[in-house]
């Protein structure tokens, strides 16, 4: 029996990078102005990128609840910290570079140290910068956010999540970074799917290897699985939105099942999904680990499907990588 | 009045020696940037702000940073010798795991509204605090006190914009002007003159005081807390090392240590009776 995805024969089931893809901003922005509606709690705090994050309606229903900084994003987060020692909810919104990168010390000690319910989000995540190029790509947010302690990492595939993790985000207490790319799909996972912090999702069972992706990787990963299946390997698939606190049992299991895994992510193969496979694995040596991403290279300016194909988050070079792996598995 | 000033020259003065004390207990530290703050929180916390040490998390209290977190042994003194916790806790400053950690952690002490210790965040978060504030519509105030030294970094003016940009007059600012950070003068490693009318063309209400004199600094916080519109900040006048005549405007007694000739010195020339 064929696996399903998106409610969906696998088969049929494919993702056009660039037709089925929204901005997020059309997610983002809505929804927490909706959340906002509800709780008199929720703060939006901008630096100069509402244009980015699509605040504006929440800025005209509560402006006195929408906080613009400009461009100083260690104030950002640093003013989200004061907000939430008050016992309010912040979400402060700049690119996940500049989050991540820029504000990293005033993540680690206003926030994180002093574990204040923030909630971060890094707009404009990884390849989905475009032609911004290497100043704006963020290859290590993910890995940076994961080192600190107190802090949770999120990284929705598709806009459907993103709502639901913004919901959650308003319940949860905490530093929580939730990783937004420009553009994601509507939905690709089918309704069964709701989002869990604790729980990976595994979208597909397999026998031979088992892919393992969040964010944009997922639309790839969803695309591989079909044409694995074509060459004779049948490939599962496991979506793994929270990086942190991270559902080892799903992993090793796969790893016990498959016993071989290969990561995809628009980050850098350190320190990000694959590191963290990695470290799962290693503590049993379960399984061969091959990691797609960004290897000790910063990002282009190009167009998404360009760099995706560059630096091999494509069905082609998944394949590529799983027959590489099962051969080794075989040895 | 006279008898409030008396009473807080003592305080201040007993701040002093147990802050001194702590430290020196604890095989050393911040005694520069400890000493010279002295006043400015002896005159917040038994003067000034809205606290309560049987309610430490009451929502109406005014809330402290310690942007200059390197100074926390006075504020633990202070807050011990207000009733929150016993003096003889501070016999645990800088022990491992102890609650009493070199850098102010909230999340260890009732009564710390901020960790802090990297320097220049603090005005940030107190911008967050009092915007909440305002829009709550409550009259609480949000104090922070801050080096020179940590004037230096450019986040101190991203938020010196906001408070102004968002007409926080319930943020009052104290730096602790004692013209020395860790390399030297302030004037020698990056000069900060003219203060005054730095933050002035921030849009600050700028007030200046003598931060060893606790009618100066009464005076100065009262009048900061009657201006409406915008934050105001008070640029104290101190003496880094103050009441210890061997580390009195030293630069190199940041942080440093002292042997036992050392230590009797100190507490005759800070007039300790015990």
């Amino acid at each position: 029996m064929p696996g399903r995805i998106g409610g969906r024969n696998i088969d049929m089931k494919t993702i056009d990078i660039k037709k089925d893809f929204k901005p997020c901003a059309q997610t983002y922005g809505p929804v927490l102005a909706a959340l906002g509606k509800e709780n008199p709690d929720i703060f939006v705090v901008e630096a100069d990128l509402m244009k980015a994050s699509g605040t504006r309606p929440f800025m005209e229903a509560y402006p006195d609840r929408h906080i613009n900084v400009g461009v100083a994003e260690q104030n950002l987060v640093g003013l989200a910290a004061g907000l939430a020692a008050m016992d309010r909810i912040p979400f402060a919104c700049t690119m996940a570079n500049f989050i991540s990168q820029r504000a990293c010390d005033q993540v680690t000690i206003s926030v994180a140290f002093n574990k204040f319910n923030v909630k971060l989000v890094g707009c404009y995540a990884g390849l989905s910068q475009e032609k911004n190029g290497a100043t704006h790509i963020s290859i290590m947010d993910i890995a940076i956010m994961r080192c600190l302690p107190n802090m949770k990492v999120v990284v929705p595939s598709d806009h459907a999540e993103l709502a639901d993790v913004l919901e959650f985000a308003v319940k949860d207490t905490g530093p929580l970074y939730i990783r937004m790319p420009r553009v994601l799909p509507e939905k690709l996972f089918d309704d069964s799917y709701k989002f869990n912090l604790n729980r990976g999702f595994q979208v597909k069972d397999g026998i031979d290897i088992t892919l393992i992706s969040n964010g944009i990787s997922s639309s790839v990963a969803v695309n591989a699985i079909g044409e694995l299946k074509k060459e004779g390997i049948d490939a599962g698939l496991i979506h793994l939105p929270v990086v942190k606190p991270a559902d080892e049992s799903i992993i090793l299991a796969a790893a016990a099942k498959t016993g071989a895994l290969i990561t995809i992510e628009d980050h850098s193969i350190y320190g990000g999904l694959g590191g963290l496979v990695s470290e799962i694995t290693s503590k049993n040596r379960s399984a061969i680990v091959a990691r797609i991403g960004l290897e000790d290279k910063f990002g282009l300016t190009a167009n998404l499907d360009f760099q995706l194909d560059y630096f091999g988050i494509s069905v082609e070079n998944i394949l590529k990588v799983a027959k590489e792996v099962l051969n080794k598995k075989q040895d | 009045m006279e008898d409030k000033i008396t009473e807080l020259q003592n305080i201040a003065k007993n701040l002093r020696i147990n802050t001194f004390k702590a430290i020196t207990n604890a095989g050393g530290g911040h005694y520069g940037g400890s000493l010279s703050a002295i006043e400015i929180i002896a005159v917040l916390y038994f003067d000034i702000m809205r606290t309560d040490p049987a309610n430490p998390c009451d929502d109406r209290r005014d809330r402290l940073v310690l942007s200059k977190g390197h100074a926390g042994p006075v504020l633990y003194t202070a807050l011990a010798m207000r009733g929150y916790f016993p003096l003889s806790d501070l016999k645990d400053l800088d022990k491992p795991l102890s609650n009493f950690p070199k850098h102010v952690d909230r999340l260890k002490l009732k009564g710390i509204d901020a960790s802090t210790g990297a320097l220049g965040q603090g005005l940030s978060i107190a911008c967050g605090m009092a915007i909440s504030l305002k829009q709550q519509k409550k009259d609480n105030f949000v104090y922070v006190v801050m080096g020179d030294g940590e004037l230096n970094s450019g986040q101190v003016w991203e938020a010196a914009m906001t408070a102004s940009k968002y007409g926080l007059d319930n943020i009052i600012a104290i730096v602790d002007r004692n013209e020395l950070q860790i390399d030297g003068a302030t004037d020698d490693i990056m000069p900060l003159e003219p203060l005054k009318d730095k933050w002035a063309s921030f849009g600050w209400a700028v007030f200046k005081a003598d931060g060893h004199d606790v009618r100066s600094l009464h005076s100065a916080i009262t009048e900061s807390k009657k201006v409406t519109g915008k934050p105001a900040i008070i640029i104290a006048k101190t003496v880094k090392g103050c009441g210890i005549s061997f580390m009195e405007g030293k630069w190199q007694w940041h942080s440093g240590a002292i042997d036992e000739n050392q230590f009797r010195q100190c507490l005759a020339e800070l007039g300790d009776e015990t």
